[in-house]
């Protein structure tokens, strides 16, 4: 009888703690990663974000329809839409890398060991900035753009070898991407933390003359 | 009989309870040990999410239920100006020739559906015990996707769309917390990567022991999922987000 009742001890608790351990590891599934699992501060960095996106969108909305309105007057009033064709030719041109172009902007130079992970994530954070158009040295980031490293050390962007001290330049809102790549924990402040020795610095820029794409693409 | 049996079995009865109480010991620990770490995971989430974290739920979650409405006015905007302009190129050889451009570039930048075969890469956090060993290296991260695209465009990639969000020129993979953003738009593991493009070059840049090194080992060692495979028929969506093309003149 005792020893029935200490096999029946030993298997209720070892159920119980089957539960536990299962109901636990549910838990932390952290590894499941929800929104209810950010902090404040994260989720406030998240909205943040969510409102520039949204807030882009909205003005973009308002541009469509503008122009929609005046394309329509205008083939009803017989000129044809060229105006408008035109405007988006040359806006798709600079976003796909397919023209020459200029505008204001910020440089980042980084004189001193770097890679090519590095690199592409600069060029992700730029994007994230709101950057429009992006070029390293004198080689144009387009929208298909791989970055690799040559066994001179050389970094490469699409094939093309660029050699330091690099010169990343980027047309966009100088206010906005300066902040973004300057703050407190942002990526610069990572990158001196990582590439000691390693010197980067930002510069807002009123005009930049980006070179297109060298091949164009199909 | 009794008094031998007592006199014999007496010292075997208080092993038997002694060898009882140590088996109970120890997944009596590990039972304290486990209620207490369930408890404290409790407390400390519903104390963030009371105080803090609910109102900013409801509008981060609010903020993307409109930028998907948003979404969908743009597209419905950009189709109604496209078909302004289609129909008006009929009018002159000018127009004709506009137009065409456009739509070419329209499709090397990544605004029109594409269809065709390349491969699917799916990228998850780690799951089970392995996963226990280091956190850190048992999740994806906004660099593990900025890596595997890096490489797709490496291998000859003509289009790549994660989660349904088209990767163009202006694409950025952010994160924040633990929550990666693609476009702008929040996303959570696992991760869908299709790519269109030439499926043996695709294949053999993925297997090239010397790229993405960092992404197999945590595969190999913490269980991060990571797989690659061919795919045939794959439709990717257009970039449905805005151009913002506002300081960039071309020349």
């Amino acid at each position: 009888m005792r020893s029935n009742a200490g096999v029946i001890s030993v298997t209720i608790v070892a159920l119980f703690l089957g539960l536990l351990a299962v109901t636990q590891i549910a838990a932390q599934d952290v590894y499941s990663r929800s929104l209810q699992l950010e902090t404040p501060a994260s989720l406030t960095t998240l909205i943040a974000n969510l409102s520039e996106r949204n807030n882009a969108i909205k003005d973009e909305i308002l541009d469509l329809r503008h122009r929609t309105e005046t394309a329509r007057e205008a083939i009803a009033g017989g000129k044809g839409s060229l105006t408008e064709a035109e405007r988006q030719l040359s806006q798709l041109r600079v976003f796909a890398g397919m023209s020459a172009t200029s505008g204001a902007g910020i440089m980042v130079r980084v004189e001193g060991t770097f890679d090519e992970r590095a690199l592409s994530d600069l060029v992700n954070e730029l994007r994230n900035a709101g950057a429009e158009a992006i070029a390293v040295n004198t080689v144009r980031v387009g929208p298909r753009s791989w970055f690799g490293a040559t066994a001179d050390r050389a970094l490469t962007v699409d094939s093309v070898a660029v050699r330091g001290p690099w010169q990343v330049r980027a047309v966009g809102s100088p206010e906005v991407m300066y902040v973004a790549m300057t703050r407190t924990g942002g990526i610069i402040g990572q990158f001196e933390l990582i590439y000691k020795g390693t010197r980067f610095d930002v510069s807002r820029e009123s005009a930049l003359d980006l070179p297109a794409l060298a091949t164009p693409l199909r | 009989m009794c008094d031998t049996f007592h006199v014999t079995t007496a010292p075997s009865t208080e092993r038997t309870r002694l060898t009882h109480s140590l088996v109970l010991l120890l997944p009596a620990v590990l039972f304290g040990l486990l209620v207490s770490v369930q408890w404290r995971t409790q407390a400390e989430r519903n104390e963030l999410t009371v105080r803090y974290n609910t109102p900013l739920l409801d509008a981060a979650k609010s903020l993307q239920n409109e930028q998907n409405a948003l979404k969908v006015t743009l597209a419905e905007l950009r189709a109604q100006l496209d078909q302004i302009q289609t129909s008006a190129s009929t009018q002159s050889d000018a127009a004709k020739d506009l137009q065409s451009r456009i739509d070419g570039l329209k499709t090397v930048a990544g605004l029109n559906e594409r269809t065709g075969d390349g491969v699917e890469i799916i990228l998850d956090d780690a799951r089970g015990a392995a996963a226990a060993k280091d956190v850190e290296k048992s999740i994806c991260h906004n660099t593990d996707l900025t890596d595997i695209v890096n490489q797709a465009w490496r291998g000859g990639a003509e289009a790549i769309a994660i989660n349904e969000e088209r990767i163009v020129g202006s694409s950025s993979i952010y994160c924040v917390g633990s929550t990666i953003m693609v476009n702008g738009t929040l996303m959570s593991p696992p991760f869908k990567v299709l790519v269109i493009g030439p499926q043996n070059e695709l294949l053999a840049t993925y297997d090239d022991p010397t790229q993405l090194r960092d992404i197999k080992q945590r595969r190999d060692i913490y269980g991060l999922g990571f797989r690659v495979s061919r795919a045939t028929g794959l439709h990717l969506p257009p970039y449905r987000g805005a151009l913002n093309v506002r300081f960039a003149t071309p020349r």
